[in-house]
């Protein structure tokens, strides 16, 4: 019976096959050419020795070891997991908070929308060092300047060890969190009004509405979000790259950011180790990847 | 107060809005909004400002607003900034790279996006996972490899021929093919256009190619606009690739980027810099702001 029916849906036609792969032809080519060999080679060469960007012996897992054995290897790790922790705790809820409120409100709704939607315009270099202007340790920086006019002494923001994550993440969050809100608001679109009406009738007053008609609602998206967000996250590079430079002492360097030092700025010696570094950071992910996978199966599913 | 009874009942309801309860929640809002409007707009204002400050006045009087600015000033301060930067070559570079990315963009994920919506050929299941996976792979792990890959493109050996793509734009223009996400975004559009369309277009004697050009992707307009606006932004702030691949050709991301080094630009000629690096993008945003806010429903990933 299966059989019969898969036969009737697809009648094989050379012509139509010939041209299908014609039209997938340049998508296959470059998708080959610049992810999948490139990743497949990634990982083979990782166990050789490089020089520079030539291919030279097998050396196993000295390339891994060396990545390891890197007195700031910890560091660095722990580094990515507070970018991760403080972009969670500073940038995720804001984004939905905002949709939810931008849904609610009817005036200005548009202008709000517009104006916050400001920082996602803005080139993402440009804004960086917008911000790391912001955050200059003397009093020509915008939050120096501030402080000063309420009679505070200046502080050294991004040159702190114990701020400069959280000022990327800060600025992380202000650039990014228009694009979020805006997947937050195409959303709230979808939740249906007869059953904020039907809650109204039952007595239920606004944050009860909130709670039992706009969470159930949501949880799937805000869900993956969170998924999404430690993903990205955890690959953080050109932040630090264009307003830190990993420092001070290193205090911001991430695994990215030290796989670009290794790659590109070791002066040819260290391409290996981007390499095995460029591995385990996708071990560490791919977690994260089969969850979010299987947790989009899920929500879709349900619907 | 009439727009009160046309609010759509969410959160809120329009009942809620003439208690003193519901009136506080809204207020609440909408001081929030207000904050959060400022706080993404105030780092660009800031910009702008200092831009068309004097130098002393930058290191001296260290106020939000500029003193006793004038137009003719201002005037003055626009052209000399723009002929000390010298930012008009790497205007005309972007640009032809931003059109270049939108080519390969169009032409390789919208043909993958057809292919594996409507054609089906064999194996395109097994394509379609492969895809879906890709998107999720961090990129970090291919890094070296596709920097090899542009230095001896494509076998990515120095096993003496291939060419090398560096200081061209052959990078970006193939890179932004390789956009898994965007196959996606075009699979789902297609998905959601009828195959009656097709098969009638066939009965009627049109080729495969012809389905496509004349009828599917016009039908596709929308999303092809919408991934041209976002193709073009992302052309005007993509800055980590040029930073790797390109060094005599320029483009103005990695020009601001450099500048940042440059200790004879004075800070308001440097703030210059930003504000012309995100004229081009704010331009896109006044054209099609109703269809960036507006988004598209994106979906899922399902096959």
């Amino acid at each position: 019976m299966m059989n019969t029916r898969k036969k009737l849906k697809r009648k094989f036609n050379l012509r139509d096959e010939i041209d299908a792969w014609v039209l997938l032809l340049p998508m296959v080519v470059i998708l080959y050419l610049f992810v999948w060999r490139p990743t497949v080679m990634g990982a083979a060469w990782s166990f050789f020795d490089m020089k520079a960007y030539t291919v030279k012996d097998f050396c196993g897992f000295d390339n891994y070891i060396r990545v390891m054995t890197h007195t700031q290897f910890l560091p660095m790790l722990l580094n990515t997991v507070k970018y991760v922790l403080w972009s969670l705790v500073i940038g995720f809820l804001p984004p939905l908070f905002i949709a939810i409120m931008i849904n609610e409100v009817i005036h200005f709704k548009n202008g709000f929308k517009v104006i916050i939607y400001v920082p996602a315009v803005i080139p993402g270099i440009a804004a960086m060092l917008m911000w790391y202007f912001m955050y200059y340790p003397d009093q020509t920086g915008l939050l120096n300047m501030i402080l000063s006019k309420i009679g505070v002494e200046p502080k050294q923001w991004l040159n702190d060890p114990s701020f400069t994550i959280v000022g990327i993440i800060i600025y992380s969050t202000w650039k990014g969190f228009a694009g979020t809100m805006l997947l937050y608001y195409a959303s709230l679109q979808s939740v249906s009004v007869e059953l904020y009406e039907a809650a109204i009738i039952d007595g239920a007053g606004p944050l009860r509405r909130l709670g039992y008609v706009t969470r159930p609602a949501m949880e799937g998206i805000i869900l993956l979000q969170l998924v999404r967000q430690i993903i990205s996250v955890f690959q953080i590079m050109e932040q630090p790259l264009a307003m830190t430079g990993g420092g001070p002492n290193g205090a911001s360097t991430s695994l990215s950011y030290q796989l670009y030092q290794y790659g590109f700025n070791s002066g040819g010696k260290g391409t290996g180790q981007a390499m095995a570094l460029g591995v385990i950071i996708f071990l560490i992910l791919i977690v994260f990847t089969i969850f979010y996978f299987w947790l989009n199966r899920k929500i879709e599913d349900r619907c | 107060m009439k727009r009160i009874d046309a609010k759509q009942t969410g959160m809120l309801a329009r009942t809620d809005l003439k208690t003193a309860y519901g009136k506080t929640i809204y207020g609440i809002f909408l001081l929030i909004l207000s904050v959060t409007a400022l706080i993404a707009v105030v780092p660009a204002i800031w910009t702008i400002l200092t831009a068309f400050k004097e130098t002393q006045e930058i290191y001296a009087a260290f106020s939000f607003f500029p003193k006793n600015i004038t137009w003719d000033k201002a005037v003055i301060r626009l052209v000399e900034s723009w002929n000390s930067l010298q930012l008009g070559k790497s205007f005309v570079n972007t640009l032809v790279l931003s059109v270049g990315n939108l080519g390969f963009h169009v032409i390789v994920c919208g043909f993958g996006g057809y292919v594996l919506s409507k054609l089906k050929p064999r194996g395109t299941k097994l394509l379609f996972t492969l895809v879906v996976w890709t998107m999720m792979m961090p990129s970090q792990i291919r890094m070296v490899p596709n920097y090899i890959s542009w230095l001896h493109f494509p076998f990515a050996s120095d096993i003496g021929y291939g060419f090398n793509l560096l200081d061209t734009f052959w990078p970006m223009w193939l890179g932004a093919g390789a956009d898994t996400f965007a196959v996606l975004l075009f699979k789902n559009a297609f998905d959601s256009l009828s195959n009656s369309y097709v098969e009638a277009a066939k009965l009627d004697g049109c080729t495969n190619y012809g389905v496509f050009f004349k009828i599917m992707l016009p039908l596709a307009m929308p999303v092809i606009i919408f991934q041209s606006i976002n193709i073009l932004s992302a052309a005007w702030s993509d800055f980590f690739t040029p930073l790797l691949v390109l060094d005599e050709l320029t483009v103005v991301p990695l020009s601001v980027y450099r500048l940042k080094e440059d200790t004879s630009i004075q800070m308001n000629t440097y703030f210059m810099a930003l504000v012309f690096a995100s004229i081009p993008p704010f331009i896109i945003f006044a054209i099609f702001q109703k269809r960036i806010l507006g988004g598209v429903n994106i979906g899922g990933v399902k096959g």
